[in-house]
């Protein structure tokens, strides 16, 4: 219809990067606008497909809130109220003020550097942990760390199933136990792609059974809804054990010989019995009957029952001590803790014991592997409690036990197992067996995996991670232990914060208790937006998005699907610079120069991006951004798939083999179904934290889970408070896209969204009505935030359900700060030690809270 | 999206009650027109033309495009609005056209008579196409039923001999306002009676039609039609039609009767819209 | 030919990325939102069933817009495709009251999503929409044109929407009509739409 002569009209291949599942993206661009963003039908992802908030992407590129310059703050004063002042500088001010502190830091201790970043993008935060292991520091986080991740979970994804994150066999599994996750309705990892499997499971036939306090949108498609007391999924998982294991004695023997150490002999200390000449772990061989070493080529069979005698001492199998050890956990004890009846417990037990069918087979690419078509999925709500450990394993036993774990039906490790590019050879990993037996996973994203655990190490780091290397990435003790080191005889203060795109102010927890911590750290922010955070910043940096930028993304963790093709995608600007934004990847290495660490950077670099030779850099050349993409691709993917090529073709992939998607009954590997180094870990730091005078509950570092109340849960409550959680919705991710419009103009229409989801019985109790403005006033930090209620049978009576991150007040979000526009549901949250499960560092995020009619009604 | 039943907005709120008066000014105006030509009431037949006159340009800039209206005879073939759209202006026309016959040509001539047809034709086409127009919506199920045009059409007669009291009591002296006293009060009991044949013919036609019923008598929209509607529309005009029946009253009394009418006429115009629902959805 | 589409209430998953898409590809202005979806919920606690159902123009084979439509603008091409020409509407929205779907959408006032700064988006995309005009999904005709399927179609997670020939038995909507049970909503008014619902 218009007389447009389109004098350019292309279609660019590039990543998206609202959330981590970095979906391939197909940009059109006519005349150097941007005119829509679609799934690249290539990619084996997403396929062609996207989320509200992938396609939505247009509104953030040319949002006019967006951070357009460099800013440095002229107000002193720092709040999260407190407008700090901005004034335009130039680059060179803001990199000369930048390079000048990280100097004078590193000369004086460079732990007083940390790194503060998002997840979504996938590419500038982990280049940032480059910069920052050059630079010499141990701290970093993510500020999802609070409410919005997993943290046992991911330690559990490394201990078991050598990933950091699981997601069930789409293709296969018939039976999916699914306690509070979204997989496959818009949240959790590889968003787009597992919605169409898990839909086409879902139509195959597969059962899923979701346990949720919520009916949100995962248990909206779930066949059946099993309302549950939040932080109970522990309890829940024990009784099933129970049931399984003692009751129906279903569980996969084999399995459990083969591949875990439930054949190991434990003694009365609760650790392994090792043999005197090697010291490995014994094992009894009821045929020859006599103890082994575990490894021992002359084993004809193991003992998973009895009670046997080693060098005088009683030695039971760790089986037969899980089995003992869930006797009193029974559906009847369960039943006043979770609100789920007995009978129901019982049911499910044996409907998922039968449904694994164990003993059965598939053939797969000719291979004929362990057919187990159950998988048990939990992520953020189920273990973001105190009790976060020993639910978690409780709820990982589930699939242990009837042996589900990485085979066809079961519960996949993204990604446990690569072969490896077939042209190079490259990106390959498998988990390895250590001395023990026990797995190493084959690839990490941080430093070092959980198992085997570091040295514990005293006050060396702001978070508590240095005393507990069971925290698998980010510590929800940060803000304690960076507003009172003296306390965790921390030797230094945290001086600098280099905060790379996200809004932890509002993500993590009480915004009041990190604006304390943080309020005299010199903060530099990369930013899209002057959000929350950035009003403790003192220079904010103008962000290019992930539409202006280019990185590699090869990324295995969040968007890989668990089955399929393999599939790596490059990031490239689909525009021209926009005003002074840069990317986060460029500016650090001009840091890095400033800095003079180019040598150990690049050694790093090369080690962390698996540059390799030819293309290794060389300390006597300075490399661009683009050229360490390059020669990264080439080193991955061979000379002629550099980033030119990359650019026109936009991803490279090739199938998954059977042996890397079901790769456990191809591994010697054997997983721990008792968790025995737990227990002289749990010493080694309740040791350290005596001799540094830190006092520490190491309590739960356990080898068996058992049921611990978290804080808020109170059986029979007189004060009629009630348990507030939040959950995710398909529209928004954590708190960055409360500003777009389209995003706004879909949620409004949604009255869970923006509102608080709440029983139809209990708001009646308190004379609240659909629509009406209410309060939720946290009792442990005595916060008040306000919504409008959504009445729903769909919850929990003794529930309050909040949606997203919203509830923004800054006041350069002009879409987001306005009434009505979500809850920032953190101010509820606690910040303290008492709300962190040592063991793993996870950030308890039930809270009780009361709530009532607000007195205004707008 | 709260609400299981959503109102319609376009026909009620913000530009929407330009649409509210120009259906009132419409009908009352040629209901004027009509009595007043025949009894050969001047003041009548110059307040009836100018009340269709306003009520076309409330009509007029209720429209988005009003600058396009031309085209809205196009769909006469089966759009009420075209229809409607034909009809008064031919009664524009014609109305214009016998008004300058009326006052400066001489009486009963042929032209005039020609005139005098048109014209009221033109009116009852006026006062006959509204309910149509809203009877034809099928999705909103409260005005989708034959009982709206005749209401409306009750509405519009009654109206226009309202006009005629007014006229009265500002002291414009005619013989033929005598015999309108017992129409005007006939028309107000029928309408009245046909107020509740439809409330109650509409709470027994679905789930929809019966919620908007339900917010006329009781929700939302109640308090204009008990007040509006019911009150000042109805109840007073027929104590005050039916005293003037048994005795004289004065022409002022009669003239409030008559205002008052009017502001239910208007009344109940809102309260239909307001009160209008679609089904809800899903089923 | 008659054109139809089919959504499956099993795979949908309510996330609104159609009714984002439909934004994006029709650059429609704010507070006209062409598809968008809604969520029924039905039983008492604990048996809770909560479905998420998309709602757009049904492109009815008898529409009830199309008679009442005073200038024409409204009009169905011989594919089925329910049209509106937005030069010959008057913005009676008389249409919208004939709708038993309640999916027309009118523009009151032409603004921007960030008040007084359009975005070269807009200023790009807003130049195919008046002011004063009621507009609705046209099941992306001009991408139809180029053989392609219509935007939600193509960019829906969970491959819930397929796009065919209603007057073709053998087309894939007319088969999953049949052996899934396909149904129209309010089909006793006699609109015969052309998108059918699969039970959830």
């Amino acid at each position: 219809m218009a007389a447009n002569l389109a004098q350019e009209d292309r279609w660019i291949p590039t990543t998206c990067g609202v959330c981590y599942s970095v979906c391939a993206l197909q940009v059109h661009r006519v005349n150097g606008t941007v005119v829509k963003i679609e799934g690249n039908p290539d990619s084996a992802t997403n396929r062609g497909r996207l989320c509200p908030r992938g396609v939505s992407g247009i509104m953030t590129l040319y949002d006019p809130n967006r951070v357009n310059v460099p800013l440095k703050r002229t107000n002193p004063e720092k709040g999260l109220n407190t407008d700090p002042g901005w004034v335009q500088i130039t680059w060179e001010e803001a990199l000369d003020t930048i390079a000048a502190r990280l100097s004078k830091i590193r000369r004086e201790d460079p732990r007083k550097l940390l790194l503060t970043g998002t997840v979504t993008t996938q590419d500038e935060v982990p280049f940032a942990k480059i910069f920052a292991m050059t630079f010499g520091t141990p701290n970093g986080w993510n500020s999802g760390a609070g409410n919005h991740c997993g943290t046992a979970e991911h330690l559990f994804g490394a201990l078991l199933h050598a990933s950091w994150s699981k997601l069930p066999d789409p293709d296969h599994c018939r039976y999916l136990l699914n306690f509070g996750t979204g997989t496959g309705s818009g949240s959790y990892y590889c968003v787009t792609g597992m919605a169409q499997r898990i839909a086409e499971a879902r139509v195959r036939g597969m059962k899923h059974v979701a346990i949720d306090p919520f009916l949100g949108p995962g248990a909206e498609k779930a066949d059946e809804w099993i309302p549950i007391r939040p932080g109970t999924d522990g309890a829940f998982a024990l009784a099933m054990l129970n049931v399984l294991l003692n009751e129906l004695s279903i569980y996969d023997g084999d399995y459990l010989k083969h591949h875990t150490n439930a054949p190991y002999l434990i003694g009365d200390d609760g650790l392994y019995i090792r043999d005197a000449k090697q010291q490995l772990p014994l094992i009894w061989d009821p045929v020859d009957a006599g103890e082994k070493p575990f490894s021992d080529p002359t084993i004809k069979d193991f003992a998973l029952e009895g009670e046997y005698r080693v060098n005088g001492l009683r030695a039971r199998p760790a089986f037969t001590i899980l089995r003992e050890h869930l006797k009193p956990f029974t559906p009847e004890w369960a039943e006043p803790i979770t609100t789920v009846p007995a009978a129901t417990i019982r049911r499910i037990a044996n409907e998922f014991g039968q449904e694994a069918r164990i003993g059965s087979t598939i053939v797969l690419e000719g291979k004929v592997l362990p057919y187990r078509p159950v998988a048990v999925m939990y992520f953020k709500g189920a273990q973001g409690h105190k009790n976060a450990l020993l639910s978690s394993m409780a709820l990982e036993l589930l699939t242990e036990v009837v042996g589900a774990s990485n085979v066809p039906g079961g519960l996949l490790g993204m990604n446990s197992c690569s072969l490896g590019y077939p042209e190079t050879g490259q990106l390959k990993w498998t988990p390895k067996a250590d001395r023990d037996g026990l797995m190493v996973t084959g690839r990490w994203p941080n430093p070092s995996p959980p198992y085997p655990p570091r040295e514990v190490k005293g006050a060396e780091t702001i978070d508590l991670r240095g005393m507990i290397p069971t925290c698998p990435g980010s510590s929800g003790a940060l803000p304690v232990v960076m507003a009172d080191p003296e306390r965790f005889k921390v030797p230094y203060k945290i001086e600098m914060n280099l905060h790379v795109g996200s809004n932890y102010v509002m993500t993590f927890a009480n915004p009041k208790a990190i604006e304390e911590a943080f309020r005299n750290v010199f903060q530099v922010s990369f930013a899209l937006f002057l959000d929350e955070s950035t009003y403790l910043s003192d220079i904010v940096l103008p962000a290019a998005s992930y539409l202006e930028r280019l990185s590699h993304t090869a990324d295995w963790i969040s968007s890989n699907s668990p089955v399929g093709e393999w599939c790596y995608h490059v990031r490239q600007p689909v525009v021209g610079q926009i005003a002074e934004r840069r990317s986060a990847c460029d500016v650090l290495l001009e840091l890095v120069e400033r800095l003079g660490m180019r040598e150990e950077f690049y050694n790093f670099v090369n080690l962390m991006l698996e540059v390799k030779a030819p293309y290794t850099l060389e300390t006597d050349s300075r490399y661009s951004w683009e050229e360490i993409v390059d020669r990264r691709y080439k080193s991955l993917f061979g000379a002629e798939r550099g980033l030119e090529w990359f650019k026109e073709h936009g991803l490279v992939k090739w199938p998954k083999k059977a042996e890397e998607v079901y790769w456990k009954p191809f591994s010697h590997t054997r997983v721990p179904l008792y968790f025995e180094w737990f227990k002289p870990l749990g010493e080694k730091v309740r040791a350290m934290s005596e001799k540094l005078g830190i006092e520490l509950d190491t309590s739960a570092f356990q080898p068996l889970p058992e049921w611990r109340p978290c804080l808020s849960y109170k059986e029979n409550s007189r004060d009629h408070s009630l348990y507030a959680i939040y959950y995710k919705i398909p529209m928004q991710t954590f708190s960055g896209t409360y500003n777009n419009p389209w995003l706004d103009e879909v949620s409004k229409i949604d009255r869970f969204a923006y509102g608080v989801a709440i029983n139809t019985e209990t708001a009646r109790q308190r004379g609240i009505r659909e629509g009406d403005w209410i309060e939720i006033k946290s009792s442990p930090t005595g916060n008040t935030i306000r919504g409008q209620a959504a009445l729903t049978e769909g919850i929990h009576p003794e529930v309050v359900a909040i949606a997203g991150c919203g509830g923004h007040w800054s006041k350069y979000l002009s879409v987001a700060n306005q009434d009505g526009k979500g809850l920032c549901f953190e101010w509820l949250m606690p910040v303290g030690l008492d709300n962190v499960d040592i063991p793993s560092l996870t950030q308890d995020q039930c809270v009780r809270v009361t709530v009532s009619k607000a007195r205004a009604q707008p | 999206m709260r609400e299981r039943f959503r109102p319609q907005r376009e026909w009620a709120e913000g530009r929407g009650l330009l649409l509210i008066f120009a259906h009132f000014l419409t009908g009352a105006g040629a209901g004027a027109w009509i009595f007043s030509l025949l009894f050969g009431f001047t003041p009548g037949l110059v307040a009836g033309f100018f009340l269709v006159v306003f009520g076309a340009l409330a009509h007029f800039f209720f429209l988005g495009r009003p600058e396009r209206f031309w085209r809205m005879l196009t769909g006469f073939g089966s759009s009420w609005i075209s229809r409607g759209l034909a009809g008064m202006s031919l009664f524009m026309a014609a109305a214009f056209v016998y008004l300058l016959l009326w006052f400066f040509a001489a009486r009963q001539t042929s032209l005039e008579q020609i005139f005098f047809a048109l014209s009221l034709l033109g009116a009852l086409w006026v006062v006959v196409y509204k309910g149509f127009v809203w009877a034809s919506s099928k999705g909103i199920p409260l005005w989708n039923t034959p009982l709206v045009p005749a209401l409306y059409i009750s509405y519009a007669l009654r109206g226009g001999a309202a006009v005629l009291m007014v006229l009265g009591s500002l002291g414009a002296q005619h013989a033929a306002l005598g015999p309108l006293e017992p129409l005007k009060l006939w028309l107000a009991v029928s309408t009245a009676v046909l107020v509740l044949i439809y409330l109650e013919v509409m709470r027994g036609s679905g789930m929809t039609a019966l919620r908007s019923v339900d917010l006329m008598l009781f929700g939302r929209v109640a308090l204009p039609f008990y007040l509006g509607a019911v009150l000042v529309g109805l109840v007073i005009p027929i104590a005050i039609g039916g005293l003037a029946y048994a005795r004289t009253v004065p022409p002022e009394l009669l003239g409030l009767l008559g205002l008052l009418s009017l502001l239910g006429d208007l009344s109940i115009i809102y309260c239909i819209a307001k009160a209008g629902l679609y089904r809800p959805l899903p089923a | 030919m008659r054109y139809g589409m089919v959504i499956d209430l099993k795979r949908c998953i309510g996330c609104t990325g159609c009714s984002v898409v439909c934004k994006a590809e029709n650059a429609t202005p704010p507070g006209v939102l062409w598809l968008r979806v809604i969520k029924h919920e039905s039983g008492k606690y604990p048996q809770v069933r909560r479905i998420s159902i998309p709602l757009q123009c049904m492109h009815c084979a008898e529409p009830p817009c199309l008679e009442v439509c005073p200038t024409g603008a409204t009009f169905q091409h011989p594919n089925g495709i329910v049209d509106i020409d937005a030069d010959k509407c008057v913005g009676c929205r008389y249409c919208m009251m004939a709708c038993p779907y309640d999916q027309r959408f009118f523009n009151a006032e032409m603004r921007y999503y960030f008040q007084e700064h359009p975005t070269p988006f807009e200023q790009v995309g807003y130049q195919r929409h008046q002011e004063g005009v009621v507009s609705k999904c046209n099941f992306c005709l001009p991408r139809l044109e180029k053989g392609l399927e219509p935007a939600c179609v193509a960019n829906c997670m969970t491959k819930a929407r397929t796009f065919g020939d209603l007057d073709n038995p053998l087309s894939e909507i007319s088969k999953l009509v049949r052996d899934r049970g396909g149904y129209q909503l309010y089909p006793e008014l006699g609109t015969n739409p052309s998108i059918y619902y699969l039970p959830a």
